[in-house]
């Protein structure tokens, strides 16, 4: 690989990965005021307003709708009662859309309204029923509770989501580190050592005395057992057929290699060869490597089925062992760091790993993973 | 005979020109440190032949023995690679070179490949030409340890790195008699008389490694 390339890969840091600026001040939270009476909205805004958060309001079912799908609310208060779309189908309708489909609903209802219609709130997914007029007090500790709530889910998300970002940096530092790394062992003290064995050669062929040509050869196998280990070195970091032949053909071999190194029969399905992006192919092929792993390691398996499948959306590897199977306790362990270290170098590109076991039946991992779209 | 040589490293340029020179009827011409320049130089020379390093900055490999051949269809290219043939070989074949050599072997095999290619021929090396032969033998089935199930050929791999027939029952967790029964049946299907013929069989075959 040329170093043109390994620069234009060469990461950046992710943003957000830098240090912190210290955020105190909080930012404010959302909440959604819905009610058809003007005076009742003010009436909450009032009361609400020390609380120092970004009060929104809506006047009725459709505009809490259109406020809802564009914004994620800490908590919604919602009138029961009101003209077109009631509280409790706006609610329905909230909670039926994906980014709204966890956020607390507090119906407010008249002192009029029944038992029955408090049933009907929790069933469209109230957290909580206040009946008006409302006692100030009250409502302002049940909307603050769902603030610091609000607050701390969405600081949970964030450090996921930083540490995911991590994650993803860690495996492409590496895989730049063990490709520059593997690439300076095999071309540069390679081509040494080929040097090396030529002169030598040179000398050997000159040389008249026994046991001086006995020497030399000596030193041709030594050097050939050193090439030997230089290449297997880095063919171990990184098969150079990642990148001079792609995923299908390191894939071949690996599971040749396999087989070899632990007698276990692989037997690969692959489709001809097509270029693929080489950062999905490094993920495919270090996901295969992993599996390859934990059959040798933990199946007992004596025979390993791999068909890997590509075609324009997206490509596809499916592994099945005959080996003991996976429990599901081993799926979630503490000790599956492995298993997640797959699942995230997929999940980077948008792909899945998917892993089943049956005990004595063996286990099947299936990965796939979107093509990138080529722009 | 005029000859272009193309590799990234003045060592190993070196070694081939000193190579080269025990021929009399050979004689470098040019000599090119990437693909660029050897395309370069393949233009502007008059040459009978080329010696390129498969693996170079900028074009090489399979992409600069297309362009060349598509230039000068007639003139042999031999390439040169650091890896060893199971890996580019047979594609280098395939796309019209004369002959692959890998470096640690160029030594030996140098002097005799430009001269078979120098007369138009091909230069197949003895474990290329056996990777060729695996390749287009129509039917892989017919090896014999191909008729092993699963369980006796992982049996015969473990017999073939030396492990004792103890530690292959904790291993696969079967009983040491079962174990014995596999070699038994392992052996006869692979008509071997000892556990010393079995692992001259997996070497030959190349079944450990």
């Amino acid at each position: 690989m040329s170093e043109a390339a390994t620069a234009a890969r060469s990461a950046a840091v992710p943003e957000g990965l830098s240090p912190e600026v210290t955020s105190e001040a909080a930012p404010q939270a959302k909440i959604l005021l819905v009610d058809d009476e003007p005076k009742s909205l003010f009436a909450l805004q009032e009361l609400l307003s020390t609380l120092g958060q970004n009060l929104m309001i809506a006047q009725s079912g459709e505009e809490a709708l259109r406020l809802a799908l564009k914004n994620d609310f800490a908590v919604i208060l919602l009138d029961v009662r009101m003209p077109g779309i009631d509280g409790f189908e706006t609610a329905r309708l909230i909670r039926s859309r994906e980014r709204s489909r966890l956020t607390p609903i507090i119906f407010l209802t008249a002192a009029a309204d029944e038992m029955g219609s408090m049933f009907r709130g929790y069933e469209v997914g109230a957290v909580d029923y206040l009946q008006k007029p409302v006692v100030p007090e009250i409502l302002k500790s049940k909307v603050a509770v769902f603030v610091e709530l609000h607050r701390k889910s969405e600081r949970l998300k964030e450090s996921e989501d930083k540490l995911r970002r991590l994650a993803a940096h860690l495996i492409s530092v590496r895989e730049e580190e063990r490709a520059h790394i593997a690439r300076e062992i095999h071309d540069e003290l390679g081509q040494v050592l080929t040097g090396l064995k030529m002169e030598v050669t040179w000398l050997a062929k000159r040389l008249r005395e026994k046991p001086l040509v006995e020497k030399t050869d000596s030193m041709c196998k030594l050097i050939d057992t050193t090439v030997q280990t230089v290449r297997k070195i880095a063919t171990g970091l990184r098969p150079e057929m990642l990148d001079d032949m792609g995923l299908i053909a390191a894939v071949a071999w690996q599971a040749k290699e396999f087989q070899k190194r632990t007698g276990i029969r692989c037997r690969a399905k692959l489709p001809p060869e097509v270029k693929l992006d080489i950062d999905v192919s490094t993920t495919m092929f270090r996901i295969f490597q992993e599996i390859l792993t934990n059959v040798a390691r933990h199946s007992r398996a004596t025979r390993v089925d791999m068909e890997l499948g590509v075609n324009d959306e997206r490509v596809s590897l499916e592994v099945t062992d005959n080996g003991v199977g996976i429990a599901d306790s081993d799926l979630n362990g503490k000790k599956s760091l492995g298993l997640l270290g797959m699942h995230e170098r997929a999940l980077l590109f948008g792909g899945e790993v998917k892993i089943t076991g049956t005990a004595g039946h063996g286990t099947r991992v299936s990965v796939s993973i979107p093509l990138r779209q080529r722009t | 005979m005029r000859i272009l040589i193309a590799d990234d490293h003045p060592i190993v340029r070196h070694g081939l020109k000193q190579m080269l020179a025990s021929d009399p009827a050979a004689t470098v011409v040019g000599e090119a440190t990437n693909g660029d320049e050897a395309l370069e130089l393949a233009r502007k020379v008059e040459w009978d032949m080329a010696i390129f390093d498969f693996s170079m900055p900028g074009r090489s490999g399979l992409d600069l023995l297309g362009d060349i051949k598509k230039e000068f269809p007639g003139k042999p290219v031999l390439i040169l690679s650091m890896h060893s043939e199971d890996v580019h070989g047979s594609r280098v074949l395939r796309a019209g070179g004369a002959g692959y050599i890998t470096k640690d072997s160029a030594p030996q095999e140098l002097t005799t490949a430009v001269r078979k290619v120098a007369n138009g021929g091909k230069y197949v090396s003895a474990s290329l030409a056996e990777i060729l032969a695996s390749e287009c033998s129509s039917d892989p089935q017919k090896a014999l340890h191909e008729k092993l199930s699963d369980r006796e050929y992982r049996v015969m791999w473990l017999l073939a790195t030396g492990k004792q027939i103890s530690e292959i029952a904790r291993e696969m967790g079967l009983s040491p008699s079962t174990v014995s029964t596999y070699r038994t049946r392992i052996l006869r299907k692979l008509s071997l008389a000892s556990n010393a013929a079995l692992v001259h069989y997996a070497v030959r075959h190349q079944l450990v490694g």
